[in-house]
């Protein structure tokens, strides 16, 4: 720590710090293209020139970038020095002299820093009067739009997604003025944080594709501090929006969680609240009706039904939505829980009560700093912000393992990654946490390497354990939290949940109650359900079950902002505002409580959950607390985050449970021959599965099974099986994957709805000849 | 003497001056007169005349206006509104282009901040409607067949984009598209 003179001014610095970073910390401008705070220096564009003055006096003044020179004690910074201005002046007018006159038409800008900067330093005249370099463009994907002759080589696209975020087929090509940034062959690209890249470029060589179709310029739109409703992270966006529709999302700087970066399905699934299929009237028995009518029929069914209501929220609506339908079901006694399966239920409020008994899950920030870290399921799919989080971790050298069942991206960058059927899961977990609390000769194979991981976690001074709440039975998760536990104070642990706002719809919900719910819609004791942003009936493991049940219902009242199966079969369906329309809490995977607030408002009339339920219990003659009474009632002492903060923790009350880490061998370990495993993509969620773009990326659907068993079996690459469900029959190709567990099928979400099959439930495999 | 010749001046200067003023009314009233019976008979006005305001074509008879949203950022009382579009070829034009003559107070601003010569102010001032409505112009109104003022323009042909009819280096100041997948020069 010293202090370095810039401008006559003292600025302290750090030390290792360069005379750029120290400028920019202390709000003092200097221009440049190629530095970036979580890339470093790179000295490529030449445009941070400022002039230094040594100490001794002996030696003149000279121009120095200052993105490379570390700031030192004694030295003078001069940034508006003749000589400095004059390089940086000469420097931009270099870089344009290849640029092409395509400002009207290029997405960039408005928000564009080579734009910026040559009105700021630059000459304001072109005197270059020869003939410009050319290049032609790739096709990137639906999300990326190339447009190579804008480029300025500060080499920020492939610093950022070669090294930063370890990806492998953008690079850059040939050599001299006539370097070139893109693929190998066109196609697209294949990192899940690709859309980044419309972001970090300086100028308009990558843009949105997605916000093309519908582009405006940046002063037209209108933004609001918000929360990334895709994921449990609870990254911060800035959605924005003109003329009554969601336009695009970009990436608002959050110091611990997402900072400069936020995954591709944040920045392109808002598209779903654009889709045509979006339902935007109310409807009652299928005809089109006014709110207030459908609020009306609404509340007739559930006077008629008088206490045989039931309640059921979701992990993907905001705290208030869910307190409150909460609350109103405890006006007249009913069933509520916010979640459809209760194996999923079981699971989120273990993961919450391990998480409350600990000092809490350490932020992405902190996360970047684990020197090992154990993996058990796939990040990338689930929460994909984290991954991108380990990939730092794995840069500074961390030990990663993974456990899987079915393919993840992040096994490329494990010292272990061992692929586990679902069934075994649990019993690895607890030979490790048996390990970490007592260690002791191993005797196969797998278990020297459950012993190596062991040792690499015991040997870390901050180790991480993170699991996948989805693909995680309650005893596994129950497990991991041991594991941590038996590793010591330094240890830390997350679990990946499966919404935006799952811890605090697991603090709503008790253990049981969706069992409950199922039974007692079957028996006829719920005759009425109120479904507030879940979809029961697509669920993948229970979802005909669901569909039976919803046949004794006598109504089912639906509060939706995307058209899922529950939504369509809805008696009373009432559309809600999606998330960049409304205000709202969610609260994220350390329990942090987040708000968000409304970007835009649509020219259709549309309220968010809490004000539906509100407006509901007014018809029913309901004394209901307000939001922010029932918000205090549930969590005492809670205070509504202000949007655009960083967030607060939640204050929640301890759950009370018991949590219960026996394995139940008997029905975990004969699964029967085959097994499927959940295995899904970094762009699928209930709501970014409605965003157009993002549904053109979809893998191939197939039937993924390990090399070993194809050449069992006697199946070739691409040959059709028949796979058997409790729900049904599917007929799909075989894929081959080197990541896919022994006794293994990996399949998609969509796939295993159709089967009626869950994470880790048998199977019937058959040729199709 | 002196009281006297006071007395004199104060009685002659107003009367030389009704005087004047009479004989200039006078003499007017044979003057050629500068006042036309509009709207019987209209004035030409100046080329440069801050009138109606029109979208232009290029060269090729192809809408000129990229819907890049700098007229309706530098219009002062926000009177102009458009939407972009993309056709499949890359050419960019406004699916939507309405301005509200109710509002526009002609001051030009559009035309000065225009980089395509598409939007153009014409010499034409009568636009005299009974609704505000009817003075909202929508593109099929303002989109005129001619260049307007500026003959010759096309934005494409200085560009670095490709459209239909113009690959990558194919503009006036292009040289030919580098071949990136070899290192020879």
């Amino acid at each position: 720590m010293g202090t370095i003179r810039i401008e006559n001014h003292e600025i302290p610095f750090r030390e290792g710090d360069n005379i750029l970073k120290t400028a920019l910390a202390a709000g003092m401008e200097i221009p440049y293209f190629c530095y970036h705070t979580a890339l470093g220096s790179l000295g490529a564009c030449r445009l941070c020139a400022v002039e230094i003055t040594p100490k001794d006096p002996g030696k003149a003044p000279q121009v120095v970038m200052a993105c490379l020179e570390p700031a030192r004690g004694g030295i003078e910074v001069s940034i508006s020095s003749a000589a400095a201005q004059q390089v940086r002046q000469k420097v931009i007018e270099f870089l344009m002299t290849n640029h092409p006159h395509d400002c009207p038409v290029c997405d960039e800008g408005g928000e564009c820093h080579l734009q910026e900067m040559t009105v700021a330093c630059g000459p304001p005249y072109r005197r270059y009067r020869g003939r410009k370099r050319t290049f032609t463009n790739q096709y990137l994907g639906p999300l990326v739009h190339h447009e190579m002759n804008r480029c300025i080589t500060c080499y920020r696209c492939t610093r950022f997604y070669q090294d930063y975020a370890l990806g492998d087929d953008l690079g850059a090509m040939r050599l001299r003025n006539e370097v070139y940034f893109g693929r190998f062959q066109d196609g697209p690209l294949a990192s899940p944080f690709a859309g980044n890249l419309v972001e970090i470029c300086p100028t308009g060589v990558f843009t949105d594709a997605v916000f093309r179709q519908h582009f405006a310029r940046v002063w037209d739109l209108k933004t609001a501090p918000s929360i990334c409703p895709h994921c449990s992270i609870g990254c911060n966006t800035l959605p924005g929006a003109r003329d009554g529709m969601l336009r695009r999302v970009r990436n608002r700087f959050h110091p611990d969680l997402n900072r400069w970066f936020i995954c591709d399905r944040g920045r392109y699934g808002h598209q779903y609240s654009e889709h045509p299929a979006r339902p935007l009237t109310s409807r009652v028995d299928g005809a089109k009706v006014s709110y207030r009518q459908a609020l009306a029929a609404a509340a007739e069914q559930i006077k008629a039904v008088g206490d045989k209501t039931g309640g059921l929220g979701s992990v993907r609506e905001d705290l208030e939505g869910n307190t409150l339908l909460r609350a109103l079901l405890n006006g007249f006694n009913g069933i509520f829980t916010a979640f459809s399966d209760p194996r999923l239920e079981a699971a989120t409020i273990t993961a919450v009560t391990a998480l409350q008994n600990t000092t809490g899950a350490p932020s992405l920030a902190e996360m970047e700093q684990a020197d090992a870290a154990l993996i058990v399921g796939d990040l990338t799919a689930h929460a994909p912000m984290i991954d991108l989080a380990l990939r730092q971790a794995y840069r500074s050298g961390a030990r990663l393992a993974v456990l899987h069942s079915g393919p993840t991206p992040l096994a490329r960058f494990a010292a272990t990654a061992l692929a586990i059927p679902p069934h075994e899961m649990s019993v690895c977990l607890s030979h490790l946490s048996e390990r970490a609390a007592a260690p002791s000769a191993a005797n196969s194979n797998q278990k020297e390497m459950l012993a190596n991981i062991v040792v690499s976690l015991t040997a870390s001074h901050r180790p991480l354990l993170i699991g996948v709440t989805e693909t995680l039975s309650a005893s596994q998760i129950a497990v991991l939290a041991q594991l941590a536990a038996a590793l010591g104070p330094g240890a830390r642990l997350a679990y990946a949940l499966p919404g935006a706002n799952a811890y605090g719809a697991a603090l709503l919900s008790q253990t049981g109650r969706a069992t409950a719910m199922l039974e007692a819609i079957e028996t006829g004791h719920i005759q009425n359900l109120i479904v507030a942003g879940n979809d029961p009936l697509g669920d993948t493991r229970l979802g005909a079950r669901w569909r039976a049940a919803r046949q004794r219902l006598d109504s089912l009242i639906v509060l939706d902002c995307v058209a899922t199966a529950t939504a369509e079969a809805a008696d009373i369906l009432i559309p809600v505002a999606a998330w960049a329309e409304r205000s709202g809490t969610f609260v994220n995977y350390e329990g942090r409580a987040q708000g968000f607030t409304h970007t835009f408002r649509r020219p259709e009339f549309l309220p968010s959950t809490a004000e539906v339920i509100a407006d509901l219990a007014r018809h029913l003659e309901l004394v209901l607390p307000d939001i922010a009474a029932a918000l205090g009632d549930t969590f005492p002492g809670y205070q509504a985050p202000v949007p655009g903060a960083p967030g607060s923790p939640l204050p929640a009350p301890a759950i009370p449970m018991h949590i219960d880490t026996t394995i139940h061998q008997g029905c975990e370990s004969h699964p029967g021959r085959w097994q499927a495993a959940l295995s899904t993509w970094y762009g699928d969620d209930p709501l970014a599965s409605f965003a157009p773009a993002l549904t053109e990326l979809v893998p191939a659907v197939a039937a993924l099974i390990s090399p070993a068993a194809a050449l069992n079996e006697g199946i070739k690459a691409g040959e059709r099986v028949r796979l058997q469900g409790p729900a049904g029959t599917v007929v799909l190709p075989v894929q081959p994957d080197n990541d896919v567990a022994a006794g293994t099928i990996a399949l998609t979400r969509a796939v295993l709805a159709q089967l009626g099959a869950g994470h880790g439930d048998p199977l019937e495999l058959e040729k199709v000849s | 003497m002196k009281i006297a010749g006071q007395t004199n001046k104060r009685i002659a200067s107003p009367l030389i001056r009704l005087w004047r003023s009479l004989w200039v009314t006078l003499r007017h009233a044979w003057a050629k007169r500068e006042t036309v019976s509009y709207p019987e008979i209209k004035r030409s006005l100046p080329g440069r005349w801050r009138g109606r305001i029109v979208l232009t074509r290029d060269p090729d008879g192809e809408e000129r206006c990229v819907a890049c949203y700098l007229c309706s950022a530098v219009c002062p009382v926000d009177c102009i509104h458009l939407q972009a579009r993309q056709q499949d070829d890359g050419r960019r034009y406004p699916e939507t282009f309405r301005i509200d003559f109710s509002r526009c107070i002609f001051c030009g601003f559009c035309e000065e901040a225009c980089p395509t010569l598409a939007i153009q102010l014409t010499p034409d001032f009568e636009m005299c409607e009974r609704s505000h409505d009817s003075l909202v112009y929508e593109k099929e109104q303002l989109l005129i067949d001619g260049q307007g003022k500026h003959a010759g323009y096309n934005f494409y042909r200085h560009a670095g984009i490709a459209i239909f009819g113009k690959a990558i280096g194919e503009g006036t100041h292009d040289t030919p598209p580098v071949d990136h997948d070899t290192n020879l020069p």
